[in-house]
C-alpha cells in the first residue's frame, strides 16, 4: 500500500512537473516567435519598473505609436494591387513578421528591425503594460513574489524608483512649470498617486486654491517651499485671469504668526518669488508697511477697538459698557470718524466730546458724556497703553489695495497678547476691505487668499473656525498651515472642523503624528491574500483572498517623507508630490532706511495724507565732503547742484 | 541703410593720438555715437570727425554706418574694444535704442562741457560699464540707470563725494513705473554687480545721493508727478530738460 501511495505521489509530481515544463516551453516558444514584441515588452516593462511608471504610461506610449501604424498600413494599402488593399492591410503584420525573419536569416538585422517596428513597438508596449500591470496587482494582492517579504520589498523599491524619477523630473529645466495653459497650478512632480490619476506632474486646478486648504508639516520638511509655490501659482494664475477679465485682481494676505528673524527671511523670499510671479508689490507688515485701523467703518471700528481691550466679567462689565459708550461717542462724533491714533486719543476727553456734540441736536449724547465724564480719562489711559503696545503698524497710512501681497508678521512667540490683538485687527481690516471695497481700484471684488501660519498661537480673540466662517461669507480662501496637527487649533473638535472643511485639500508633509489626517483621508478596498508557507521561506500556490479596507494614506510613508515631499489629500485620494522649489530672483529692493517709510508706500500714499514724521537719514555717502545741513523736519538737505546743472542743461524750467 | 565694413583692414599696429583714445573710449562706453556728437567730443568739424572715423575703420577699430536718421553712427569692433581694454560684446548700436543712446551721449557731452563738472572731476560710468559689471545677471528686473556720475572727494564743490544716477527720459512711462524706478535707484545701497542681497539693505547709506532726470517735453510731466509721490525722497530727484543735441533727427542732419 505504501509503495502504491509513493508511486502515486511520484507520478502526480512527475505529471505536474511535465505540465509546468510544457507550459514553460509553450511560453518560451511564443516569446521567441514574437521576438520583436517580446523584446519591446520586456524593455518597456523593465523601464517602467526602473522608473516607477504606472502601466498607463506604457499604454499612452502605445497610443502615440498609432500615427506611425496608420501611415505604415496606408503605405501598405497603396502599394497593394488594385482591389487587394484591404487584404494587404489585414495581413500586413503577418507579412511584416515573415519578412522580418527572412531578413534576419539573411543577416539584415537592421532591415528586419525596421520592417517589424511599426507592428512590434505598439504591440510590445501594450504587452509590456499588461505584464507590468499584472506584476503590480499581484504584488498588491500579495500573490506575487517568491518569498513572503516580496510584496513589501517590491513596494519599498518602487517608492525609491518613483522618488528618483520625480526628482529627476523637477531637476529637468522647464519640465515643471508654475502654471499650465489651462490655468492649473503645478505643485511639483508626482511620486505616487492613490486614487488620483497618476500624471507626471501634480496640477492643482485654480478653484482648489480658491477653497480652504490645510498644510501640515514640521520645520525643515519643505513647508515654506510648498507654500511659496502655492502662493506664486495663485498669484500668477489669478493675475492672468484678471487680465483676461475672468476675475478680480488677486490679493494674497499672509499672517505669519511666529514672528522673529525666520519670518522676516521667509517674507523676503516670498517677496522675491511673488515678484517673479507677477505681484507688483509685496508689503511686509509692520516692518515696511502700515495699515490703517481708522479706515474701518465707524460701526466696525467701535467693535474692533473694544475687542482689542481685555474686559473682565462681573462688576467689570459695567466698565466695559462705559468704555463702549465712550468709544462710540469718540468714533461717531459729528465731525467724522478719527483718522489717526492721535486723533482718537485726543477725542477721549470730556471737553472734546462735549464740544463736538454741542450742536443742538445731540442732547442725549451730551447727557451721556456728562455721566461718563469721570471714566473717560481711564478709557483714554487704556487705549493709550494699547496703541503704544500695538506700534505704528495699524495707524496708517495704507490699505490692502496698495499691494498685491501683504506679508504680515505677528510676534506670536514673543508678544502673544499684542499679536492676538493685531491678528484680530488685521482680519477685521481685511474683511472690511473685501466687504466694502474701500480704496479698491475699480471697485471689483478681489480674489483673496488668506494664508495663516500657526494661527492657533494668536487665535484667542479670533478662533480659527470663526475666521473660516467669516472668510466663507466673504468669499475668501483660507489656507491654514501649522507645524503639527495640534498646531491647527486649540482643541480637537476645532481641528477636525478645520480639516473637514478644507475643500481645496490637505497638504501633509513629514509629521510624526499623521493619524488624524490619515483617518480623514479614508480607506480603500484592497485584496488581501493568504498563502501557505512551504516549510522554507517559499510560498505555495494555495491560499485564499478576501476584500479588506486599508487607509488611502499610508501613515508610515508620511512619517518617512523626505524634504520637499508632500502628500496631497483630496476627496478620499492622495497624491505624493515632490515639490519643485521656486528659484527666487535676487533680493527685492527693500525700502530705504533713510525715509522711515517704505518706498512703495510713499508712492501709493496720497500726498494729502499726513504721514509719520520722516527721520533723518543719510542721503549722501558717509564720506561725502562737506557735511550737509539738516532741514526743518530733520531731513538732510542736499548741497545745491543747481549751478552745475544750469550750466550743463540751462536753467530749470517749471 | 548703408553699411561700411572693416573687412580688409590692416593688421599693423595703429598710431593713435590722445584724441583718438578719448574718442574710442567714449564711443565704446556709449555703445556707439553719431558723427556730429563725435565731432563735438573731439572738437572737430563734422567732416573732421568723419575722417577720424574713417581712419578707425581702416585700422579695424570701428565700423560706421548710416543706421538711423541724421549723421552716420560709429561703433567699435572687437579689435577696437580689445585695444581699449574693454570686454564688451562687439555689436552695432541697437536700432530700437538709437534715440536713447544719442540722448545719453548728448547729456554726457553737455555735462562734460560744463566747467563745474570739470572742476569737480566728475567721472561718468556708463550703462554699458554697469551692465558689464553685472555679467550674466543682466536681464533681471533690476533697473540699471543710464549712467552713474561719481564726484571724487575734496574737489571744492558742494556735491563732492556724491554718486548720482542719470536717467534720460524720452518717452512717457506711467507715473507708477517711473516712481518705482526712482525709489529703486534712491534705495540702492550697493554697486551694480554686487551680491543681490546687498542691493538695498536697510540701514546702509544709499548709493545714489540723487537721481538726475533729463527729460523730453513729453516725458517731463510724468517724471515730475512721479517725483511728487516720493515724499521726503523727492528732493533727491533733479529734473532738467534734455539738451537740444539729444534729438535724434535734430543736429544729426547738420
Amino acid at each position: 500500500m505504501i509503495t502504491r501511495y509513493l508511486t502515486l505521489v511520484a507520478l502526480r509530481g512527475a505529471v505536474r512537473l511535465a505540465g509546468r515544463l510544457l507550459r514553460a516551453a509553450v511560453i518560451a516558444a511564443a516569446l521567441v516567435a514574437a521576438l520583436p514584441v517580446s523584446l519591446v515588452a520586456g524593455y518597456s516593462a523593465a523601464l517602467a519598473w526602473l522608473l516607477g511608471w504606472p502601466p498607463r504610461r506604457l499604454y499612452g506610449a502605445a497610443l502615440w505609436c498609432l500615427p506611425m501604424v496608420a501611415v505604415w498600413l496606408a503605405w501598405t494599402g497603396l502599394r497593394a494591387p488594385s482591389g487587394g488593399a484591404l487584404a494587404a492591410i489585414a495581413t500586413a503584420p503577418y507579412h511584416a513578421w515573415l519578412s522580418m525573419w527572412h531578413l534576419g536569416a539573411a543577416g539584415s538585422v537592421a532591415a528586419a528591425a525596421v520592417t517589424i517596428a511599426p507592428a512590434a513597438i505598439p504591440l510590445g508596449l501594450v504587452a509590456g503594460g499588461l505584464a507590468w500591470s499584472y506584476r503590480i496587482s499581484s504584488m498588491r494582492a500579495g500573490t506575487g513574489g517568491l518569498t513572503p517579504g516580496s510584496p513589501v520589498v517590491f513596494d519599498l523599491r518602487q517608492w525609491r524608483h518613483q522618488v528618483r524619477t520625480a526628482r529627476a523630473r523637477i531637476a529637468a529645466p522647464g519640465s515643471v512649470p508654475l502654471t499650465t495653459p489651462a490655468g492649473g497650478v503645478v505643485a511639483g512632480a508626482v511620486i505616487r498617486a492613490v486614487g488620483h490619476p497618476q500624471r507626471p506632474v501634480a496640477v492643482l486646478p485654480y478653484a482648489r486654491l480658491r477653497s480652504h486648504q490645510v498644510v501640515i508639516g514640521t520645520t525643515g520638511t519643505g513647508k515654506t517651499t510648498l507654500l511659496l509655490r502655492l502662493w506664486a501659482g495663485f498669484m500668477a494664475t489669478a493675475l492672468r485671469r484678471h487680465a483676461a477679465g475672468a476675475g478680480g485682481r488677486p490679493l494674497l494676505v499672509v499672517l505669519d504668526c511666529k514672528g522673529g528673524g525666520d519670518s522676516r527671511r521667509v517674507a523676503d523670499r516670498a517677496r522675491r518669488v511673488l515678484r517673479d510671479a507677477g505681484a507688483r508689490a509685496t508689503a511686509v507688515w509692520p516692518d515696511e508697511a502700515s495699515l490703517s485701523i481708522w479706515d474701518l467703518p465707524p460701526g466696525r471700528l467701535v467693535t474692533t477697538l473694544l475687542d482689542l481691550i481685555e474686559h473682565g466679567s462681573g462688576p467689570a462689565a459695567y466698565y466695559a459698557d462705559v468704555m463702549e459708550a465712550v468709544v462710540s461717542l469718540a468714533a461717531g462724533a459729528p465731525a467724522g470718524p478719527p483718522r489717526s491714533t492721535a486723533d482718537f486719543l485726543a477725542r477721549l476727553d470730556p471737553g472734546w466730546l462735549a464740544a463736538a456734540y454741542r450742536t443742538g441736536r445731540h442732547d442725549s449724547e451730551l447727557a451721556l458724556i456728562g455721566s461718563a465724564a469721570r471714566q473717560v480719562p481711564d478709557v483714554a489711559l487704556r487705549f493709550r497703553a494699547l496703541f503704544r503696545r500695538l506700534g505704528p503698524g495699524l495707524d496708517g497710512p495704507g490699505s490692502f489695495a496698495d499691494a498685491d501681497v501683504w506679508y504680515c508678521i505677528l510676534e506670536g512667540t514673543a508678544e502673544i497678547a499684542v499679536a492676538e490683538a493685531q491678528a484680530r485687527t488685521l482680519v477685521d481690516l481685511l474683511a472690511s476691505y473685501v466687504a466694502h471695497g474701500a480704496g479698491r481700484p475699480g471697485g471689483s471684488a478681489p480674489e483673496v487668499l488668506l494664508a495663516v501660519d500657526e494661527f492657533s498661537a494668536v487665535s484667542r480673540r479670533l478662533p480659527v473656525w470663526q475666521l473660516y466662517e467669516r472668510a466663507r461669507s466673504l468669499g475668501l480662501a483660507v489656507q491654514v498651515s501649522a507645524q503639527s496637527w495640534q498646531g491647527l487649533a486649540g482643541d480637537e473638535s476645532e481641528r477636525l472642523r478645520i480639516a473637514a472643511s478644507a475643500d481645496g485639500g490637505i497638504w501633509l508633509l513629514r509629521t510624526p503624528h499623521p493619524d488624524p489626517v490619515v483617518a480623514l483621508a479614508g480607506n480603500r478596498p484592497v485584496i488581501d491574500t493568504t498563502r501557505r508557507l512551504m516549510g522554507a521561506a517559499l510560498w505555495s500556490d494555495e491560499g485564499s483572498s478576501r476584500l479588506r479596507h486599508t487607509p488611502v494614506l499610508d501613515p508610515d510613508i508620511v512619517r518617512a517623507l523626505d524634504v520637499g515631499q508632500v502628500a496631497y489629500i483630496h476627496r478620499g485620494a492622495v497624491t505624493f508630490v515632490q515639490v519643485k522649489r521656486l528659484v527666487a530672483a535676487p533680493a527685492a529692493l527693500a525700502p530705504p532706511a533713510a525715509s522711515g517709510r517704505p518706498g512703495w508706500q510713499a508712492a501709493v500714499m496720497p500726498a494729502s495724507l499726513p504721514g509719520p514724521a520722516e527721520p533723518a537719514g543719510p542721503a549722501v555717502p558717509p564720506d561725502a565732503g562737506p557735511p550737509s545741513a539738516a532741514g526743518p523736519g530733520g531731513s538732510p538737505v542736499l548741497p545745491d547742484a543747481g549751478p552745475l546743472l544750469d550750466e550743463a542743461f540751462g536753467p530749470e524750467s517749471r | 541703410m548703408t553699411l561700411s565694413t572693416a573687412k580688409g583692414a590692416r593688421a599693423a599696429p595703429a598710431r593713435l593720438t590722445e584724441r583718438d583714445l578719448r574718442g574710442l573710449v567714449f564711443t565704446a562706453e556709449m555703445y556707439g555715437v553719431q558723427l556730429d556728437l563725435l565731432a563735438g567730443l573731439l572738437d572737430l568739424p563734422p567732416a573732421g570727425a568723419g575722417r577720424v572715423a574713417a581712419r578707425w575703420r581702416r585700422i579695424g577699430y570701428a565700423d560706421t554706418a548710416r543706421i538711423g536718421p541724421g549723421r552716420p553712427w560709429v561703433w567699435l569692433t572687437r579689435r577696437g574694444l580689445t585695444a581699449c581694454g574693454l570686454r564688451y560684446p562687439a555689436v552695432p548700436p541697437a536700432l530700437s535704442r538709437l534715440a536713447h543712446l544719442r540722448a545719453v551721449a548728448a547729456v554726457r557731452l553737455a555735462l562734460e562741457s560744463a566747467s563745474g563738472y570739470r572742476q569737480a572731476e566728475g567721472y561718468w560710468r556708463s550703462e554699458r560699464k554697469l551692465r558689464a559689471r553685472m555679467g550674466g545677471r543682466v536681464g533681471l528686473r533690476e533697473h540699471i540707470p543710464d549712467a552713474e556720475i561719481h564726484f571724487p572727494n575734496g574737489r571744492g564743490v558742494p556735491y563732492a563725494g556724491e554718486c548720482w544716477a542719470v536717467e534720460a527720459e524720452l518717452t512717457r512711462k506711467t507715473v507708477t513705473r517711473t516712481a518705482a524706478i526712482m525709489r529703486e535707484l534712491l534705495a540702492r545701497t550697493a554697486d551694480y554687480g554686487s551680491p543681490a542681497a546687498e542691493a538695498a539693505v536697510p540701514g546702509r547709506p544709499p548709493r545714489h545721493a540723487r537721481v538726475l532726470y533729463l527729460c523730453s517735453p513729453a516725458a517731463r510731466p510724468t517724471v515730475a508727478r512721479a517725483a511728487g509721490t516720493l515724499g521726503a525722497m523727492a528732493p533727491r530727484i533733479e529734473i532738467r530738460d534734455l539738451p537740444p543735441a539729444a534729438a535724434l533727427d535734430g543736429l544729426g542732419r547738420s
